[in-house]
């Protein structure tokens, strides 16, 4: 079993036996590692591939939900799609609630980050206080602010001596929805702040200190830069989570549109077509368009960060 | 090296074995166990929605009706009304897994592909239970009929009233000498009452709770108040909108003027706000064991007909049989047994606020005892407001959910009425054309019976 020991530069022969070679390494690869992974693939497979080609499949059809009388109408969904108002108008509101609420989780979560990391007395409670609504369900989110947020009896109300009904008017129904989101989902993102602040050498902040920095420039110039990798991450995962806001949104406007339908967002209107409507082909496809935008969004971070990678070489 | 006791495959012999065990479990959960357990030879699979203050009345019909007939197992589930129960419904019909028995709006059963998730009533079967047309409410009936075949054998009507709180009202000099609040007929003496009510109440209390924003309730008070001025949706043939906007803005304007002078606090909890001494509220009849529960001495009316013509929205929950691809059979028959038990039984159904649709209730002392129900039984049941009957009507359906929203929108201020209207009448004109995706035909040519 000399073979496994050449190294695999791609430019040996292809010969027969380098093709058994492989073939019996693949082997014993698998003998170690792959029953491990053989789960996974097939979970993967039965529940993400299965059903993203069959949605595709569905999405070129005018399929209802009873799955009868269904005829293939090739790109006919995905044309109305680009004509129907409501589809941008619910893509922009999802885009807009994420063009909201990304920053927001980034600079609370860093913000709560350091109070966590810089505090002594009693850390553990800090940590719970910050984390602990990332464990609630969203129906339960969407129902607690949704009393907050009530005009009269509402807490926010009361707290703030105002009387904004800010569920039902349109310039401030987004905002309950991004202080709810932020509120319910900041405390995973703060995790990660939290365990990236503390992989900085200490050094470094002696060094600062030794230099004459104050706190915050020793907040500027040597955490935030150290943590750029960890802000890329958080960023990337809530633009793609926030994207697909649904839930919360619905809860709170109880399956409603929001005030006019100013919170409607696109996977709401994909429900809206597929299980109130019935028409399961058109919601394919236009939960096939935010998937198309979401893979896009994913792939320019790659591009983006290989881009960095080689600068950085 | 020591090897632990079970191997690979052992090992997932032994998982695979206790998932089979396990989905055999649950599938005798689901077929007949808990049939076989009660000592039952047949097993009924009952669907229903009834999560309100009728959600305990309808447990209560059916242990009745487990005790008259122990030969029959009811495993009833109740699900949550609205998108939630429609799609579990649609889909448990498409997937052959449809309960035997189940309760609809009769507004959705045009839409809900009868012949395709819905199989006919068998009458033979109804007759030998003893469930005859001639009992029933006519107009109720006739809508259950789709092709000459009945789908929807009709349970009740339900409706939105007024209530009032009679300790208020009393003492704003409003009762007459019965101790009921007059009717008005007019919009200024609508709000000639709200006036004097309000003079009775602290700060921050709404004189009447709306409902403003809620999409589901503002479609179907302007269902109501449109039908009182005469306002009509589409043409006989449905080929073409004769949406009123004037109309519409007379109506949208008249349910805006309670949030702008104040008599609505937009997005306070309306039935809560009414026990706690608010003294109008205008709900669903089925709020009536929730009020009635909490000793309130309450009385309840129809919509105030204060565009003349008296007109209160009204829906009515059936009794459906779901597509079942084998359906026959004992199950089959213990659907029907049970459906016509329930739609007899109709006096104890009434508690829970309903309107029966078996007409013969309506000499049942019992039944004319009841209070608030004599107070708004007979009015309600002559002057219903419906839904225009058409494939994306019918409650919490395709049209609601677009049309609803624009009628809150007007209600809370934020759209002008007039401007509202007309966004109505081009939703209406959108959804006209669109095809139904059960069948692929529009409106107009399901009228017809022509193919797409």
């Amino acid at each position: 079993m000399t073979t496994t020991l050449a190294p695999a530069t791609g430019l040996r022969p292809r010969t027969a036996t380098a093709t058994e070679s492989a073939r019996a390494r693949w082997g014993r690869r698998f003998q170690h590692g792959g029953w491990f992974v053989t789960p996974f693939f097939v979970l993967y497979g039965l529940f993400v591939v299965v059903p993203v080609v069959r949605g595709l499949y569905l999405s070129l059809t005018d399929a209802n939900i009873s799955g009868d009388h269904t005829r293939f109408i090739g790109l006919d969904n995905y044309r109305e799609a680009f004509r129907d108002h409501l589809v941008w108008n619910s893509l922009w509101h999802s885009v807009q609630f994420t063009l909201y609420v990304v920053p927001c989780i980034v600079v609370v979560a860093l913000l709560m980050a350091l109070i966590a990391h810089h505090i002594t007395h009693l850390k553990w409670l800090w940590r719970l206080c910050f984390f602990a609504p990332f464990l609630l369900p969203s129906a339960v989110v969407g129902n607690l602010w949704w009393w907050l947020f009530q005009p009269t009896n509402g807490m926010v109300n009361h707290v703030l001596g105002i009387d904004t009904p800010w569920l039902t008017q349109k310039s401030t129904a987004m905002i309950a929805v991004v202080v709810a989101t932020l509120w319910w989902t900041v405390g995973f993102s703060f995790l990660l702040y939290l365990a990236a602040l503390q992989n900085i050498p200490h050094h470094l902040y002696e060094a600062a200190e030794l230099d004459g920095a104050n706190a915050l420039q020793r907040v500027l110039h040597i955490t935030v830069p150290n943590l750029r990798t960890i802000t890329g991450l958080v960023l990337a995962l809530q633009v793609l989570a926030s994207l697909q806001v649904f839930d919360q949104a619905v809860v709170m406007y109880q399956f409603g549109p929001g005030p006019e339908e100013s919170t409607r967002t696109f996977v709401q209107y994909t429900l809206e077509q597929g299980f109130t409507s019935y028409r399961v082909g058109y919601a394919s496809a236009i939960s096939f368009i935010l998937f198309l935008i979401i893979a896009a969004v994913a792939l320019g971070r790659m591009w983006l960060l290989r881009l960095r990678e080689e600068d950085a070489r | 090296m020591a090897r632990p006791g079970l191997n690979r495959r052992q090992l997932l012999s032994a998982v695979g074995g206790l998932t089979v065990a396990g989905s055999l479990g649950f599938a005798a959960l689901g077929t007949g166990a808990d049939a076989l357990a009660s000592g039952a030879s047949t097993r009924v699979r009952y669907w229903n929605l009834f999560t309100g203050g009728d959600g305990a009345n309808m447990v209560a019909m059916v242990d009745a009706f487990r005790k008259e007939h122990p030969g029959v197992a009811v495993k009833d589930s109740t699900l949550t009304w609205g998108d939630p129960y429609y799609t579990k419904l649609a889909m448990a019909a498409a997937g052959n897994r449809a309960p035997d028995l189940s309760v609809m709006h009769q507004g959705r059963v045009p839409g809900f592909a009868p012949g395709r998730l819905l199989d006919p009533w068998d009458m033979g079967l109804l007759t030998k239970y003893g469930v005859r047309e001639a009992d029933f409410n006519p107009v109720l009936w006739k809508r259950g009929i789709v092709d000459g075949k009945l789908y929807a054998l009709p349970l009740d009507i339900h409706v939105q009233l007024s209530f009032y709180r009679k300790d208020v009202c009393r003492k704003a000099g409003l009762l007459d000498a019965d101790g009921r609040l007059p009717t008005a007929t007019s919009t200024d003496d609508w709000f000639a009452l709200l006036k004097a009510a309000r003079k009775q109440l602290k700060d921050g209390q709404q004189t009447l709770g709306l409902h403003a924003f809620d999409q589901n309730f503002s479609w179907w008070f302007f269902v109501a108040f449109y039908q009182q001025l005469g306002g009509g949706y589409f043409d006989d043939d449905r080929t073409d909108v004769t949406f009123d906007t004037d109309k519409a803005t007379q109506v949208l304007e008249f349910l805006h003027q309670h949030v702008a002078d104040g008599y609505t606090v937009v997005g306070q909890t309306d039935a809560e706000a009414f026990l706690a001494g608010s003294p109008f509220v205008w709900e669903g009849n089925w709020s009536v064991p929730y009020f009635s529960g909490e000793k309130v001495d309450y009385g309840a009316q129809p919509l105030p007909p204060v565009f003349g013509t008296p007109a209160t929205h009204a829906e009515s929950h059936s009794f459906v049989l779901p597509h079942q691809a084998d359906r026959g059979g004992a199950a089959n028959e213990g659907a029907h047994l049970l459906a016509a038990y329930m739609v007899k039984h109709a006096t104890a159904w009434a508690g829970g606020g309903h309107v029966p649709a078996y007409l013969p209730t309506f000499q049942d002392p019992a039944y004319l005892k009841l209070t608030p129900q004599n107070e708004y039984s007979r009015p309600a049941m002559e002057h219903p407001a419906t839904e225009p009957r058409i494939w994306f009507a019918g409650s919490t359906g395709t049209l609601a959910k677009r049309i609803g929203p624009v009628v809150a929108s007007s209600n809370v201020g934020s759209a002008k009425p007039a401007a509202a209207a007309h966004r109505m009448k081009s939703v209406l004109e959108e959804l006209l054309a669109t095809r139904n995706p059960m069948d692929g035909r529009t409106a107009a040519q399901e009228l017809k019976g022509t193919a797409a």
